[in-house]
Order: structure tokens, then sequence, then C-alpha cells
């Protein structure tokens, strides 16, 4: 896949001097334009890891990514953050919201760093962001001030307000009930659908991961599985061989 | 802009802090204002009572009470130089002033009003009566008056030596400012203590000149000397020299005290901005991690400091014209008062220093910002 647009190859990722942890060991894919796809694993197998090689906040320590068609290796500090800006929209584990500021201004922060001034059709878009998360009537409320569930969806819709070909989200719903889960993930299906937008997705939840188009297992540090979802039908038996991990229990489904 | 907003941001959020910071600057710059003008206006002061109204450079003959001649070639040298504002020609008696049974010493100047003017203002310090020194007048100075009960048009029994005995007409009465000078000090037109001193046309007990800058007559006495022989050329400098020494060792330990305001001030600012941007480091590593460059996160903390710089200098700058304005009120009906002038060069320069501070304060964090990783805080929660 020449035009992907993740191409990682033998990403390692090892921790500390003296006592060293292989955090990640060799992990190499290729994620197409306009995949949803899944990561998975067991607690401390190395996911926020991925991630974070991923959007460039952390370097590895072996291996090649190529993002977009642009090596990353070796990019200045500088580089690295104008290519998260521009490429990448990111959900942290922890929300990282800015507490003094506005759900609003939250919300357009990416855009502010970007130096795009709010006009029609980025307010329109916040507008509907925020509707579609059941954000509405909290735009002037200070971040601080919101449920742990409300800051996770603020932060969701502040991955997508730059309009990234890349959306990274580290366990996106974990603070949130069956219904707003259903509600974000319909959201990325449909970014997904009118702008083509690819999401890799950082879940314990099976019943997210088996809505993705594929999914990768880490487990130890080390890809395990990489399985893809028959098209329009993604079931959760297809899938069930690869989960280590699951929140819900896949026998009371079956 | 976006670094601007986000500072702007930050301080607003954390009231209390920025209150304090900026509080701190205005109160050292408040404080540099003041004292700097203070010490400035007092020097001025001291320096226009001790010579405002006496000669920078004196010549006299090299005897005491011997006359010295103010030949034309002489006044060619003094008149002639650049620098000089004022020549008066003057001539001294002592004089014993007598009423009824009292005997009073007056210390009588005699020259041309027009003269002694210049160094005495006697025209705008005339209180009572005519600013006039024609043959036969006198004029005297206030406490004297009140004492002796003497008005302007009254006649004044001078006994002036040996059993020569003028009486001359009060023309008008002045103040010069000072008690002393108002009780002991006449003065009368040239031709009186010409006679009395059986001088030439040409000599005269001293000729007082005045410069434009006090502080340029030693070297204006010192030219002179070389030029002018069988004269002895005096600064006041010279004569002066205690109060000058005064004067610098105040200055310095003025300037001691400015120095470690600032230092004080500078720690203050920087101590405060280095706990803002700890406060901040989880708010800048989420702002890297969303793309903000490094160079834009450290100008968040250059444009606090410059906000705050700002603020405090110009709250301080206003603090301390206040506290001058109120100095002066406050002391206006004291004797001893005297006018603090608001030194505009000591004020341009408090600014400056405190937004030099301001910013200087700000490396520490700002270098700090430059350098945070945003996945310590991502990671990390
Ligand atoms: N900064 C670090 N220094 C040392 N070891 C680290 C560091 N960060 C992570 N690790 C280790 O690397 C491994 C992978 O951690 P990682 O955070 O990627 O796990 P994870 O799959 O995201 O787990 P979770 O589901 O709990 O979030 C763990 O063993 C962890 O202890
Ligand atoms: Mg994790």
């Amino acid at each position: 896949m020449a035009d992907a647009l993740v191409l990682a190859e033998g990403l390692t990722k090892v921790y500390g001097t003296l006592e060293q942890t292989r955090a990640l060991d060799d992990v190499s894919f290729e994620i197409g334009r306009g995949e949803i796809a899944a990561v998975i694993g067991r607690s401390g197998s190395g996911k926020s890891t991925l991630l974070n090689l991923l959007g460039l906040l952390d370097t590895a320590t072996e291996g090649r990514l190529v993002l977009d068609g642009r090596a990353t290796d070796g990019a200045s500090s500088r580089d690295r953050a104008s290519l998260r800006n521009e490429l990448l929209g990111f959900v942290f584990q922890f929300h990282h919201l800015l507490p003094e500021f506005t759900v609003w201004e939250n919300l357009l922060m990416p855009t502010a760093i970007a130096g795009k001034t709010v006009d029609a059709a980025l307010r329109e878009l916040a507008e509907e962001t925020m509707v579609v998360l059941g954000l509405e009537g909290l735009g002037g409320k200070n971040a601080n001030d919101l449920s742990g569930g409300q800051k996770q969806r603020v932060a969701i819709g502040r991955a997508l307000m730059n309009r990234p070909p890349l959306v990274l989200a580290d366990e996106p719903t974990g603070n949130l009930d069956t219904e707003n889960t259903d509600a974000v993930y319909r959201l990325f299906r449909r970014i997904n659908a009118d702008w083509g937008t690819t999401f890799l997705i950082v879940t314990h939840d099976q019943e997210i991961a088996s809505m993705t188009d594929r999914i990768l297992e880490i487990r130890d540090g080390k890809l395990v599985a990489d399985v893809r979802n028959p098209v329009g039908a993604p079931s959760v038996a297809a899938v069930a061989a690869g989960l280590t991990t699951s929140r819900s229990s896949s026998a009371a489904r079956s | 802009m976006l670094p601007l907003k986000i500072a702007a941001r930050f301080l607003r959020t954390s009231p209390v802090q920025s209150g304090l910071i900026i509080a701190g600057i205005a109160v050292g710059i408040a404080v540099q204002v003041f004292v700097g003008s203070l010490i400035t206006s007092l020097q001025a002061s001291l320096i226009e009572r001790t010579i405002g109204s006496s000669p920078h450079v004196s010549l006299r003959a090299l005897k005491d009470g011997d006359p010295v001649t103010f030949s034309s070639a002489v006044a060619r040298v003094v008149r002639g130089d650049s620098r000089v504002t004022a020549v008066v020609p003057e001539r001294d008696i002592s004089a014993l002033f007598s009423k009824g049974t009292d005997k009073v010493p007056l210390s009588i100047t005699g020259g041309d009003l027009a003269d002694l003017n210049t160094i005495y203002r006697l025209r705008q310090r005339t209180v009572e009566g005519e600013p006039s020194l024609r043959p036969g007048e006198i004029m005297v100075g206030v406490d004297f008056a009140r004492k002796y009960g003497v008005k302007r048009g009254d006649p004044a029994n001078l006994v002036l030596g040996g059993n020569d005995v003028r009486t001359l007409t009060v023309s008008g009465i002045f103040d010069l400012g000072s008690a002393a000078a108002n009780e002991r000090t006449a003065f009368t037109g040239p031709e009186l203590p010409r006679q009395a001193l059986g001088y030439r046309p040409d000599q005269y007990s001293l000729v007082a000149v005045q410069v434009a800058d006090p502080f340029t007559s030693t070297a204006v006495a010192t030219a002179w000397r070389a030029r002018l022989s069988g004269i002895k050329v005096t600064d006041w400098q010279v004569d002066n020299k205690d109060l000058l020494a005064a004067l610098n060792s105040q200055s310095a330990s003025s300037y001691m005290i400015q120095v470690f305001v600032l230092v004080a001030v500078a720690l203050g600012i920087a101590s405060t901005l280095a706990i803002s941007a700890v406060q901040k480091t989880r708010q800048i590593g989420i702002l890297k991690a969303l793309g903000m460059a490094d160079g834009s996160t450290a100008a968040i903390f250059l444009w606090q400091a410059s906000i705050l710089g700002v603020a405090g200098t110009a709250l301080g700058v206003g603090l301390g014209l206040a506290l001058i304005a109120g100095f002066t009120f406050g002391t206006a009906s004291s004797p001893s008062a005297f006018p603090i002038v608001a030194q505009p060069v000591f004020v341009g320069i408090s600014a400056a220093v405190g937004m030099l501070v301001a910013l200087l304060s700000s490396i520490i964090p700002t270098r700090k910002t430059a350098r945070l990783d945003p996945i310590e805080v991502i990671q990390n929660g």
C-alpha cells in the first residue's frame, strides 16, 4: 500500500536505561486512508506507547514511521509540532483540557494554534460537533466545571476540529455510558464517511472494537494479531479469537 | 497573538497571584520614582539655597580688605566667557543702624540695581515698596524691618565708621528667603560705599560672577586664574566642600537603596513567574501536544512578564507621582519645605528598568517551557 497514511516499520520503544522495559517490540503495520482500526490489548501491553509514537509525542528507540508520506524520523521539535497540529487529532487517555479556558475555547484550540480564524464554516462545524457530542449549551462553561464524561467528549470534539486526516484516540469512551459511547462511535463513522478521516482507537470495549474495520492486538509490546472485520457485517465472533481483554462478556453475546 | 491571549488568560485566572506581582513591581517602581525625585529635588533645593543667590565665582584682591580693580582687561576676560550669566561688581561695607537706643550692625552691599538683580533677584523679592537704589536710597530685609519697625519711606540713620553718619531713605523691603540674610543684609547704590571706602571708580570689594552650570565653577575659576594675575579667584565648590561631600554620599546611598529595591523586585517577579511556569506545566504540555511550537509556548511567559511589567510599571509611576504630590501637599505649610519635582529622566529610567527586570525574570520560566517535552505531561495525566 504505497499510499498508506501510516507506515510503521519495526517500531520499538525501550524505556529506562538500567531497568529496561521493552514497551513496544518490532511492530510493523500499515494503515490505509479512511480506515477505522481498533488497537486492543491488556493493560500495560504497550497501546498508549504505540499511540504516543504514532502521534509524534514520543520518539521510537528503533524503527521507522512515515505519516501521510512524510518520514518523521529525525524531524525537529518544531516540525513534529506542526505535523501534530496539521495531521493529527489526539484524544488522550486523560482528557487533558485547559482548565483556564471555556469548553468552546478548548474545542477550537487546535484551530487557533493552526492560525485559523473562526469563520462561519468553522463555527458551524464546532456547533454541530457540540450537538452530536451532547454538549449543547455548555460552550461558555469553564472546562474545569464539567463532569468526567463531558470533558472526555470535549476532548473528542477538539481532536476533530482541525479536520486532521488521522485521529488517534486512547480510550476515548472510557468514561462514557453506553448511550454516549454509541453517539461517539456514530460520530466517528460519520466523519469517516464525510471527510475520509482515518481513526485508530485504543479500546477495552469489545463492542467498539468489533464495530471497526480492523483490529490490531498488542501483547507484551508485540503486534500479535491484525484482523479485518468482514466489510459491512462486523461480528464479535470473527474477532473473538484476537480479544484477550474485554469489558463485557463475549459469551453472553453469542 | 495566541500566546498573548493565553498569557492574558493565565494571568486573569490567577488574579491574586497576578495582583501581587503587579503590586510588587508597582511598589518597587513607586519607591524608585519617589526616592529618586526626592533626592534630586532635595539636592537641587540645597544647592539653590546655597548658591542660588550667591556668587559661583568671586574675584577679590590678593590681600583681604584691599579693593580689586575691575579694569577693562579683567572685564574682557570675565564678560567674554560664554559660560557666564551674571557679573556683579559689589562694594561691601559694614554699618551700624541706629534707631533710638538700638545700634544694629548691617552689612551693606552696594552696586547697580540692574547688576545686583541678576544674582539677588531684588526685583522679584521686593515685598514692600519699590526695588530702587537711587542715590540716598537703601533696601532692607523683612525680618530687619519687622524687628525695628522700619517701613518704606522711613529714614534710616547709618553710622559708617568714625563720625560719618548718613541718613538714607528706605525704598523697599525684600525677602531673600533666609531669616539671617533678611535681618543682616541691606542694599544700596554703588556711590555711597565707594566714598566710604575711598575706592576709585574701577575698584570694588569683589566681582561676583554666576555661571550657567554651577558645577563648572571650578573649571571657570581655574581658567581665569591663569589669565588674571594679581587677583584672587575663588569658587563656591571649594568654599562648600563639606556640603558637596555630603550631597555626594547622599546620592551614593540613595543609589544603593534603589539598586536593592530593584533587586528585590526582580527576585519577586522571577520567583513568582517561575512558580507560575511550574503551575502551568500541564497546560504547556497539552498545548505542545496539540501542535503549538516551542517558541510560541515560551512566548506565553514572555507575554506574561510583559503584561505584568507594563501594568506594574504604569501603576508604579502613577503611585510614585501620587506620593510626590502627597508629600508636596503634606509639607507645603512647613517653612523648610522644598518642592519635589518629579524628575522625568528618573521616571523614564525607573519605567525602563521595571520593564527590563520583568523581562529578565521571565528568562528562566521561558527556557524551562521551551525545553518541556509534551510526553511527560501526556503520560502522567
Ligand atoms: N515513561 C515510562 N517509563 C518506563 N516504563 C514505562 C513508561 N511508560 C510506560 N512504561 C511501561 O511500558 C509498558 C506499556 O505501557 P503503556 O502505557 O503503553 O500501556 P497500555 O497498553 O497503554 O496500558 P493501559 O491499558 O493500562 O493504558 C508498561 O509496562 C509500562 O509500565
Ligand atoms: Mg494506555
